[in-house]
């Protein structure tokens, strides 16, 4: 049997880019061709790490001036709302972000179809959160990783995709009325654009349907919920988080180099609010740790950085947080994942999306602080700290939690399931 | 006029002077190194002999004895090693520890001399020298007045992409102009070291040390240059790299790749073929020089890339 080909298609955000990477690796140990379908601006990421890029043609004229002044506008109009909670969010970047998302999906559609029959995929991985119809007619398995929390995949007792509620929380019904009425006319458009390429509708509130032959899931066991209605064992698999291997790094000493190491990271998108970052930093420099902060590309927005403060635009996520002794994150899904595979603590402070599932999921399972990014004073905050540094219970869980994990190869078994899936030809 | 740091420095020199003049006499440990045999081997007075003696009696390759006079306090081999080292440090560890903290924006880009001694709780003289070292490499530069003010570092990413476009443009002219001279030893042993390198697993590929590889071995084409302003810019670039360059976002598998492309340079360049090693060249800059996307979230294309070709 020739090497089976398969296309990772993962959206825009390092997120599921780098938790692809992670499976495509073992996927490549395994003898198969993993490559990757990549959105402009992502070209040369995967490369890095050894694999085949195919770069989506651009549809519109997006020059670098475009482009940044689209980041600019961008910051400008949402940096307010990331204070919100997530019912106000609903109106204010939600839905204006599902909109961006059915324009991303339309605008793919032509390249995408033309780039998948050249490429001729056994098999393609969607890492996203909308089907591009070209991936379900290209004739071949696809497979769906959910590398949101595991609300995206809905049930009655789990809480709503994107709300931060309990499960059982009396104001559901309000929030799940609010989401369906803001992307009403959004679903609409995007079942439209499904029609016209042949796929049935989604239900509302729906954009991207289970596969038949495979969906991934990240949730590890720890932080999952007992679903009312049990996902299907032969096509869903849980991964128990999916991490990649990445470049060693090495923590550079600081002037003041003595104490526990605490790793902030905001993701590349929380990275834009500077003010809040600069505020932790003033606290940082009062407590007896080590910071590692990453200001993604904001580093020339911070001038006398204390003693026992690094700033840095990368790191190597999964080497920093393994070395760490607390991981403050914004709950993206991979962060997450990452502090408990390496039994890391967590304080997390989201700002949109499925963070404040995840936000929420850290306090009720007792893995860390759930904090609001707006109302802690520097008290709360070193507090906070302080706590989970020496709760060793704590962390004597979230060894065992992390055991389990690393024991489960995450990526090891998406790569196996996958490969199973592949028709032999 | 001659300053403190001038002193300083000059003792440290004469301190380096006595070193060699140890080695060159085959003096061992325990031998008397008597002042007037110094004084008139540098072509000095006694005064200033004493004070480098003083300096390498503080790192202990020297000892001062009631019977008079100072005496060699460890072995030749000992001191052509550490002792060397121990002097280079001394005139470089306060330059390195304010290099390093304006790398990581502890300090911001214009300091005064005041502030500096008593960020560092170190003498004037010290703080002076510190600055001077730092001058000669360009990273700092004195203001009309009192004031020194830093110049651009390798410390952010739009740095970084800038420093790429000033090596894609010199570093394969470097191969190119008459006059290339590679030294053989030392490549051999640079091809020893990254030959090493490749040898560890995935994962142990430390970023640091690929930093100090990466920049020996493009110092090394800088000094083969046969042109002197060639050679002059790249190495003060590879210096400031070297102190300040701050990345460590390398996947293994790149890291791997970007050794095997300087090896195959320097296959090249063993074969006289200068014209393909400067080829090679703008390939290697130019796969390195892909940087991280600035990425938006969810359904928002990210950032297209500066300094992209």
């Amino acid at each position: 049997m020739n090497k089976p080909v398969i296309s990772f298609f993962p959206e825009a955000s390092f997120g599921s880019a780098l938790n692809c990477v992670g499976i495509a690796q073992k996927l490549q140990r395994q003898g198969a061709v993993p490559v990757f379908l990549c959105h402009q601006g992502f070209t040369g990421v995967f490369n890095e790490y050894g694999f085949k890029e195919y770069q989506l043609p651009a549809t519109r004229k997006a020059d670098n001036q475009r482009s940044e002044e689209s980041w600019q506008a961008f910051i400008n109009a949402h940096l307010e709302h990331f204070n919100q909670d997530p019912t106000a969010q609903i109106e204010s970047y939600v839905g204006p972000t599902w909109n961006a998302i059915v324009d991303t999906a339309i605008q793919a559609e032509q390249g995408l179809e033309s780039l998948l029959k050249r490429i001729k995929p056994d098999a393609i991985v969607l890492d996203n959160v909308i089907m591009f119809p070209a991936i379900a007619n290209a004739g071949v398995p696809w497979i769906r990783v959910v590398s949101c929390a595991e609300t995206e995949i809905p049930d009655p007792n789990v809480p709503p995709y994107l709300s931060g509620l309990a499960a059982g929380d009396p104001a559901r019904s309000a929030f799940e009325k609010a989401y369906l009425e803001v992307t009403a006319p959004i679903h609409a458009r995007y079942n439209r654009f499904r029609a016209k390429r042949g796929l049935e509708p989604l239900p509302p509130g729906q954009f991207l349907e289970t596969s038949p032959w495979l969906n991934l899931l990240l949730a590890p066991r720890s932080v999952r919920r007992e679903r009312a209605e049990a996902l299907p064992e032969d096509s869903f698999v849980f991964l128990e988080g999916c991490v990649r291997e990445e470049a060693q790094f090495d923590p550079p000493p600081l002037p003041v180099n003595e104490g526990p190491i605490i790793y902030l990271s905001f993701g590349s998108l929380g990275a834009i609010d500077t003010d809040l970052i600069g505020r932790m930093i003033d606290v940082f420099a009062t407590f007896p740790a080590r910071f590692y902060v990453n200001v993604g590309g904001f580093l020339e927005s911070y001038q006398r950085v204390p003693n026992n403060v690094y700033l840095g635009s990368w790191f190597p996520q999964p080497s920093i947080v393994a070395q760490s002794d607390l991981f403050i994150h914004h709950g993206g899904n991979n962060s997450f994942c990452e502090a408990l595979y390496y039994g890391v603590p967590s304080i997390c402070m989201p700002y949109c999306w499925d963070g404040h599932d995840n936000g929420l999921r850290t306090a009720e399972t007792g893995i860390g602080i759930h904090l609001k990014r707006d109302s802690w004073t520097p008290d709360q905050l070193r507090e906070a700290m302080a706590s989970l540094l020496q709760d060793h219970e704590m962390r004597e869980r979230l060894q065992r939690i992390s055991r389990d994990m690393v024991a489960a190869d995450g990526s090891a078994k998406a790569a196996d399931e996958i490969l199973r899936v592949i028709p032999a030809s | 006029m001659k300053t403190r740091s001038n002193t300083r420095q000059n003792h440290l020199k004469l301190a380096r002077q006595i070193v060699e003049i140890v080695l060159e006499r085959g003096l061992t440990r325990g031998d008397h190194l008597p002042e007037t045999t110094l004084s008139e081997a540098c072509g000095v007075s006694r005064t200033p002999i004493r004070s480098a003696l003083k300096i390498l009696e503080s790192n202990d390759i020297v000892q001062r004895r009631d019977e008079g006079g100072y005496f060699l306090n460890q072995s030749p081999e000992q001191v052509g090693i550490d002792g060397v080292t121990q002097l280079d440090e001394m005139e470089g560890s306060l330059a390195a520890r304010i290099l390093s903290d304006r790398a990581e924006r502890r300090i911001a880009d214009v300091q005064s001399v005041s502030a500096l001694v008593r960020r560092y709780d170190a003498p004037r003289s010290a703080v002076l020298n510190a600055l001077k070292i730092l001058s000669a490499d360009g990273v700092v530069a004195q203001l009309p007045g009192r004031a020194w003010a830093f110049q651009p570092l390798l410390d952010t990413p739009n740095a970084i992409a800038e420093s790429f476009a000033f090596r894609l443009g010199l570093e394969p002219q470097a191969i190119l102009a008459p006059g290339f001279d590679m030294d053989n030893q030392k490549s051999g042993l640079l091809r020893q070291q990254m030959e090493e390198f490749l040898q560890r697993s995935d994962g142990n590929m430390s970023s640091v040390a690929f930093l100090h590889l990466d920049c020996a071995f493009h110092s090394l084409i800088a000094e083969s240059s046969g042109n002197r302003f060639i050679r002059g810019a790249l190495l003060a670039h590879q210096r400031l790299r070297l102190t300040t360059q701050k990345d460590h976002s390398i996947p293994d598998f790149r890291l791997r790749q970007s050794l095997e492309e300087h090896l195959d340079i320097l296959d090249s360049l063993e074969r006289m073929q200068h014209q393909l090693a400067a080829d090679q060249m703008v390939l290697h800059l130019r796969r390195s020089q892909i940087r991280k996307p600035q990425a938006a979230n969810r359904g928002l294309l990210p950032l297209a890339r500066k300094g992209m070709a």
